[in-house]
């Protein structure tokens, strides 16, 4: 991990830390918390991958393609998990504070990468990233979110339920960017703008005023 | 079109047409039994849809770890805690009486054993090896309860003894997993071909199948 990454880290984490006590609701200073907290995880990821990056033969491709999926998956849950297990299994909160890491995870992501090739980036990148990988990310974390509070008090579904929730998100990761990469990446912001179909629709209708809205979330089955 | 690319996408859409058939089940969230047999599938369908997509973008199956196979582990991790979560507890108190259909169930994670070690034995990368191994784990313990499940008698309610066709589906589905596998492994293209229209059949009708069951049992 080169010293730009740490300083782009240390300057996102500064700025943002003291809003995680400014905040006067607690529900806003957790948000603040758990985007802080995907920042702070990503940076963590990124030294994982560099360090796998060479046990791979120096493959990229493969790296993206295949085990950083699993690996970004696996380290943006953990905190969602312990949050889960330690202080509240509400839907609503589980699901703010992942899709929140998702967000913090993608920003620091996109940072990395804009340093790592400034001169190839344009304004259509920036929105490429922010609107694909982003939302990719955010969706990713809130549905293992989404799903861990709806597992967390079944104690036989429990342990397979957030299993398959982590595989789930991680071959939709895996799939994002093997797309992205490839000549065909139109189609990897068609599978996020699927993704987002479902709360786009019930955002139409909320609109429209009908009150037949369906519960739930779209994610799940995104 | 190479044989991976035709099995991949032709289980792709026959898991999507079952999926799409058990959609009520994930928007009512009615029947949690029948709505982890629909995501299992609907997992199988994603792996897939992985393993097209990289296949199509110029990627290996079979080189290195790749995570479509992770899509088997899940679709396996959903059909088991279906069985063991749900159903289980129903039918098998844990007394002497059963012990004799639980020793049964143990015929499926034998099997999925016996075919895990020619995968093992192979010279094929050791990342498609554990990955492989894994999902093998995830499809014995979901084997168990679906051998159990065949045989195990229901007297009292009878739930089992409707959803004993989704069970012999599903082990029918377990089985050709593990030979497509074997067959990935070595690169037989025939028994690839076999298994994967075998896959093809059970993973279109495990959906309406279970869905029969269902109904038959809730009503």
């Amino acid at each position: 991990m080169d010293n730009l990454t740490i300083i782009i880290c240390i300057c996102a984490v500064v700025s943002m830390l003291p809003a995680t006590y400014v905040f006067p609701d607690k529900s806003s200073r957790l948000l603040m918390g758990y985007v802080l907290l995907g920042v702070l995880t990503c940076m963590v990821a990124a030294g994982v991958n560099e360090y796998v990056l060479r046990l791979c033969d120096g493959d990229m491709l493969y790296l993206t393609t295949c085990i950083a999926p699993v690996i970004e998956e696996i380290m943006k849950a953990l905190p969602i998990l312990y949050f889960a297990l330690v202080f509240s299994d509400d839907r609503k909160t589980l699901l703010s504070i992942s899709y929140a890491m998702g967000l913090g995870f993608a920003m620091l992501e996109n940072m990395m990468i804009l340093t790592d090739s400034l001169s190839g980036v344009t304004i259509l990148w920036a929105f490429v990233r922010g609107f694909g990988a982003a939302r990719m990310h955010s969706a990713c974390t809130a549905l293992v979110g989404r799903g861990i509070a709806y597992v967390r008090n079944r104690r036989k579904l429990f342990y397979c339920g957030t299993l398959s929730l982590l595989i789930t998100a991680i071959i939709i990761h895996a799939l994002f960017n093997t797309l992205i990469q490839s000549e065909y990446r139109e189609l990897a912001f068609v599978m996020v703008m699927l993704m987002y179909m479902p709360h786009i629709i019930r955002g139409i209708r909320r609109l429209s005023g009908r009150k037949n809205v369906p519960a739930g979330d779209g994610n799940q089955t995104a | 079109m190479n044989t991976l690319m035709t099995v991949n996408l032709a289980i792709l859409v026959c898991a999507t047409l079952g999926v799409l058939f058990g959609t009520r089940y994930l928007l009512t969230r009615k029947n949690l039994y029948a709505s982890m047999i629909v995501l299992g599938v609907a997992c199988l369908a994603l792996g897939r849809l992985y393993q097209c997509a990289r296949l199509w973008t110029g990627g290996l199956l079979t080189e290195r770890f790749q995570p479509g196979i992770l899509g088997v582990m899940g679709a396996f991790s959903f059909f088991f805690s279906s069985n063991y979560g749900q159903v289980d507890s129903l039918v098998d108190d844990g007394g002497e009486e059963m012990k004799r259909y639980r020793r049964l169930g143990l015929i499926g994670p034998v099997y999925v054993a016996a075919l895990t070690i020619p995968i093992l034995l192979s010279p094929s990368h050791a990342g498609f090896k554990v990955a492989c191994t894994l999902s093998a784990l995830m499809i014995g313990c979901a084997c168990y309860f679906h051998v159990k499940h065949i045989f195990i008698p229901d007297v009292d309610r009878g739930i089992v003894y409707c959803l004993r066709g989704y069970n012999a589906l599903a082990l029918v589905l377990s089985v050709l997993i593990m030979w497509e596998l074997v067959a990935m492994t070595y690169g037989w293209d025939t028994v690839m071909i076999i298994a994967g229209a075998g896959e093809c059949v059970a993973s279109f009708l495990i959906v309406p199948v279970m869905d029969r069951g269902v109904k038959k049992w809730t009503t």
